[in-house]
């Protein structure tokens, strides 16, 4: 028999623990990892379609594709949180590329920079806050070119080629740009680690 | 590390894990990676990077209503049976379509496709022909996800666009077109509901699709 674990209890387990019971087709643990997560992929989405409405569809579709085929959850590649907006990045990919919707933006990216009030300041809330600082801090301090590749790549859906012609530069350059971001990024990160520890 | 054509062959890492090469750089750096350790270790450093890139999103607060609406839907839904609840049936050694001329031209590369049906579904379980990648049916509720892996890689001016049958009719366009990620995945919704649906199709097309399939098939999974 299946023990039957109130809300409370459920907001105490662990991301991982409750995939075993998302699995198992609980949408109470399903609504809990929505609320974990379903901010972050909300606030992923608006920042790469700068559409309100659209954003809100694509979360609705993705959690509802994660809760259909959440099997596919392995705690081996990495943690539920990357999971999740791993979904939502890449159907809002394939989002833009099919319609292109970049062009209807009706939200500015200062406007999606806005930041939620401070009412639910846990422990994993505050280290989620001091790791959007660095993540943010180390994207900021690239150099502008490094700094636009990435996003038009990685926010804007763009392959490297489009952004070559975009920016009209040679491919390989585009390509050179981003590689050496990726690097201060990953030698900054690893840097802000080390001080924190 | 090595040098390819005069160019050094990790300069396509950082690309790869931004999503940002074409589908056939992307495959052809895929078959790379398995046999360079260099730039198989440059792309798990770039890809702690990447799935760190949402941090940097401002949080922008979600509408109520959205919680709601989701969580509606997902009580509406079963939910898809256990992987291990799925099994395989060996491909018919010929495929027969009854559409159209592209078809007689031959069958390309189909797809294994394993369909997932919820503990309350009707339908069983069929695998088409296989060459490449791997394909599933996630069906519950009467809804369908469709996910691929390791998808061939899509000629430039291409898209996959997804079709639904019912029976022997032609297949009838979904208005889904999608391309897949660096390494040829993809996870994408049926739209609407798949009762009197026999089969869920893919095919390469032109970039904007086509209103009836111009080439066979790469996934055909059965529904009823």
């Amino acid at each position: 028999m299946r023990l039957r674990l109130r809300p409370g209890d459920l907001r105490a387990l662990a991301d991982e623990e409750l995939m075993e019971l998302v699995d198992a087709g609980d949408t109470r643990a399903f609504e809990v990892v929505f609320d974990r997560h379903g901010g972050a992929g909300y606030s992923l989405a608006l920042r790469m379609c700068g559409r309100r409405a659209l954003a809100e569809d694509i979360v609705q579709e993705a959690f509802l594709s994660l809760w259909r085929s959440g099997s596919g959850y392995d705690r081996a590649r990495g943690s539920v949180r990357s999971w999740v907006l791993s979904a939502v990045h890449n159907r809002t990919v394939d989002t833009l590329r099919r319609t292109g919707a970049k062009a209807g933006r009706d939200v500015s990216d200062e406007g999606i920079a806005e930041r939620l009030p401070a009412r639910d300041a846990t422990d994993v809330e505050v280290e989620r806050r001091e790791e959007s600082r660095r993540v943010r801090s180390a994207l900021d301090e690239l150099p502008s070119d490094q700094r636009q590749v990435i996003e038009l790549a990685y926010f804007g859906g763009l392959s490297h080629s489009q952004i070559a012609e975009m920016l009209d530069l040679p491919p390989g350059t585009v390509k050179g740009r981003m590689r050496l971001g990726l690097t201060k990024m990953r030698q900054a990160l690893g840097e802000a680690e080390r001080v924190a520890l | 590390m090595s040098v390819e054509n005069g160019r050094e062959c990790g300069e396509n890492a950082a690309a790869y894990v931004l999503g940002a090469l074409g589908p056939a750089e992307a495959e052809a750096f895929r078959r790379h990676i398995d046999e360079c350790a260099a730039c198989r270790d440059e792309v798990a450093a770039f890809e702690q990077i990447t799935e760190a890139l949402p941090a940097s999103t401002g949080r922008s607060e979600m509408p109520r209503d959205l919680r709601r609406r989701v969580m509606r839907e997902v009580r509406a839904t079963p939910k898809t049976a256990p992987a291990g609840r799925a099994h395989t049936v060996r491909a018919p050694s010929r495929v027969s379509f009854a559409w159209g001329g592209a078809l007689a031209a031959g069958i390309v590369a189909v797809i294994v496709a394993i369909v997932l049906v919820s503990s309350g579904g009707s339908s069983g379980t069929r695998v088409i022909q296989a060459s490449v990648g791997s394909a599933e049916l996630h069906i519950a509720g009467g809804r369908g996800d469709l996910v691929v892996h390791r998808l061939p890689p899509l000629p430039a001016g291409r898209i996959y666009e997804m079709w639904v049958q019912r029976g022997t009719a032609a297949p009838t366009p979904t208005g889904t077109l999608f391309s897949t990620r660096a390494n040829g995945s993809a996870n994408v919704g049926v739209p609407g509901s798949l009762n009197g649906v026999s089969r869920v199709m893919v095919t390469q097309e032109p970039a904007g699709g086509t209103l009836a399939p111009t080439s066979a098939p790469v996934i055909v999974a059965p529904v009823t």
